[in-house]
């Protein structure tokens, strides 16, 4: 099993009191609470991270982005992909991923993410996401549109990959006349695609359907494995046979030199879990974004939402993974038993993580715990 | 007197519509809140005119009509939608997005109409202030944010009195769905519209009410300025919905005008 390491670049610099002012941390939180200078010193200090998993051996390095939110202050992944395709030299690049609905320019996002993957020496893996509500609102794209955007940005994209310009495209959402990108990615055809998934079954069969990478975000493991039986479903309808390599999970993760360090560093991703996705149903599922059988599925997938859990139920249930290396690698081992998966992607600093807690993780992580599961 | 329901079907798409009445034709627009029945000032009106109101494609018990992506979709299907319900040349009444509509209508075809209602429309951008985002609101805040007083709305308890049931919650979220296709961006308006409103010479009725928190006041000054043969109404101690909330008051408006007698 392959090991990611992800940190969503929070920006975790105010006084919590002043968030819980606003009905929610995202869209609503005024940016006079963005310190300029903090956030220059902290995308030094998390590139930093970066670099070092990729140093300790970590076999990639997971990218995402979000807007209007100090949940994640990566607003641009593939600049951080191009940035770190020089800074490090051999972990995968995983970008999970770019925000297809929201694109108004295809071309441009293709053009984006070949650069990467040409600076980077082909090492990029292209993950494509419908984002959640926030971004449609930050973008002002249509909701009713999000789901027929994302598969014809995603058509769009790939054309520019895999057949030679210039060439037309006249679609529903995106009119190009002369499409002839002058820059293309080094995988041939293209880098890998992967898909992430937190409720939507519709999105986990059209994964299985192109034989793509589909790794549900924090679900419980009996919906994690609902949610492959839907992408077999797809797979086999294409006659594809699926592999762990085609599957991958998310959780959080952190180690420590003690078990008790571990635990308490563990704690910040509690912030994650609640105060960042508080806020009105409408924002973070506007209106006809979600399909019927999606938002069915998202009510069973969360009989409890995250945010109502205590850290210790967090743990238990395996949304967070923290203690010593060999306790987080026989907590991964579980977690690969449970699910068959071929990767796992832990989101290993948030909130008020600090950097030297981080940077022992990472450390301890590739001393021990990835040589561990090596055989996993 | 009691409705009667119909559906006719135009260019594939099939809609419900709510009529009653006797006397010459008045087609009623409603808002993104979707057709509510027939209702008090709707009564009232339909004792000089045959009221027809349909519900909006996409809408309630209408067919889907996932083609639309704008008002002007939406005005040009009720052109093509008089003739095929062999209305001739009805008066046309809208409220907010239905009002909207019906100007949108009348720019396309002026001679199609013949007079004109608009309670509270949409479909300009405010000179001052904004119209409220309602996609960003939940159902609730905006029941709330529709009227000035709830306690002064005679069919408040009808309407709004019970929880709704999943049918109805079901058809609620049916009608914000095809209300961000028609006006998710440029949000609840057309930037040309104040460009066509000029060429509408037919005799138009604008009502507003003062308390209106969804769409500004000053949208109707700017409407009552741009149609050459307009008056203004201002209601006070109103909201949004005007003809829910003051449903008399809003039928004898519509009567009087309707019936040539508020002509400036």
């Amino acid at each position: 099993m392959k090991l990611y390491y992800f940190s969503e670049m929070p920006h975790h610099e105010y006084p919590d009191e002043e968030g819980a002012h606003y009905p929610s941390l995202r869209l609503a939180f005024p940016n006079r609470f963005f310190d300029r200078a903090k956030a220059a010193s902290n995308y030094q200090r998390y590139l930093t991270e970066y670099e070092l998993a990729d140093r300790v051996g970590f076999d990639g390095l997971m990218i995402n982005e979000h807007h209007s939110t100090p949940s994640c202050v990566n607003v641009g992944a593939n600049m951080t992909a191009a940035v770190l395709g020089r800074t490090t030299t051999r972990a995968k690049l995983l970008i999970l991923g770019n925000i297809l609905p929201i694109e108004d320019n295809p071309v441009r996002m293709a053009e984006q993410i070949a650069m990467a993957d040409l600076i980077s020496g082909g090492r990029v893996l292209s993950g494509f996401v419908r984002g959640v509500g926030v971004e449609t609102w930050w973008a002002n794209a249509n909701p009713v549109h999000n789901r027929e955007r994302f598969e014809e940005c995603h058509d769009l994209i790939m054309k520019c990959w895999t057949e030679p310009g210039p060439f037309r495209w006249e679609g529903r959402h995106y009119h190009f006349r002369h499409v002839n990108p002058w820059c293309l990615p080094l995988q041939k055809p293209h880098p890998p695609i992967w898909i992430p998934g937190t409720a939507s079954p519709e999105t986990a069969v059209w994964a299985g359907q192109r034989g793509y990478t589909y790794v549900p975000f924090l679900v419980p493991f009996d919906i994690a494995r609902e949610l492959f039986e839907f992408y077999r479903q797809g797979a086999a309808e294409a006659g594809r046979t699926v592999t762990p390599d085609n599957l991958g999970f998310l959780i959080c993760a952190v180690t420590a030199d003690t078990r008790a360090k571990a635990l308490e560093a563990g704690r910040h991703f509690v912030w994650r879990m609640g105060p960042t996705l508080r806020g009105p149903l409408e924002w973070f599922s506007p209106v006809g974004m979600r399909s019927r059988a999606g938002k069915q599925f998202a009510l069973k997938a969360r009989p409890r939402s995250l945010a109502s859990m205590s850290y210790e139920e967090l743990v238990a249930e395996h949304f967070i993974i923290a203690g010593t290396p060999d306790e987080v690698a026989e907590g991964f081992a579980l977690v690969q038993r449970e699910l068959g998966i071929g990767h796992l992607l832990l989101e290993a600093q948030e909130s008020r993580m600090d950097h030297a807690t981080t940077m022992r993780s990472i450390e301890l992580m590739g001393a021990k715990v990835i040589p561990a599961i090596a055989q996993v | 007197m009691r409705p009667h329901e119909e559906t006719i079907s135009v260019g594939g798409t099939r809609v419900h519509a709510w009529v009653g009445g006797q006397g010459a034709p008045l087609l009623v627009l409603h808002g993104a809140g979707g057709n509510r029945g027939w209702r008090k000032w709707m009564e009232r009106v339909a004792e000089r005119y045959t009221v027809w109101a349909p519900t909006h494609p996409g809408f309630g018990a209408s067919g889907d009509a996932e083609w639309m992506e704008g008002v002007d979709d939406l005005a040009r299907f009720y052109l093509w939608w008089i003739d095929a319900a062999r209305l001739g040349r009805p008066h046309l009444l809208g409220q907010s997005l239905g009002g909207w509509t019906a100007a949108e209508m009348a720019t396309m075809s002026p001679g199609a109409i013949d007079r004109l209602v608009l309670a509270a429309p949409v479909g300009l951008k405010p000179e001052t202030g904004e119209i409220l985002d309602v996609f960003y609101h939940s159902p609730l805040q905006l029941r709330d944010l529709n009227v000035h007083d709830p306690s002064a709305v005679p069919e408040w308890e009808e309407l709004f009195g019970r929880a709704p049931t999943p049918e109805e919650l079901e058809v609620a979220e049916r009608n914000r769905e095809m209300t961000a296709r028609l006006a998710w961006k440029p949000y609840m308006h057309n930037p040309r519209l104040e460009r066509f409103l000029p060429r509408v010479g037919n005799p138009t009725l604008i009502v507003w009410g003062r308390e209106d928190r969804i769409v500004p006041v000053a949208c109707g000054e700017q409407y009552r300025r741009l149609l050459p043969d307009a008056t203004l109404t201002v209601l006070e101690r109103c909201g949004h919905l005007l003809p829910i909330e003051h449903p008399d008051a809003f039928a004898r408006l519509v009567l009087d005008f309707l019936g040539g007698k508020t002509r400036p």
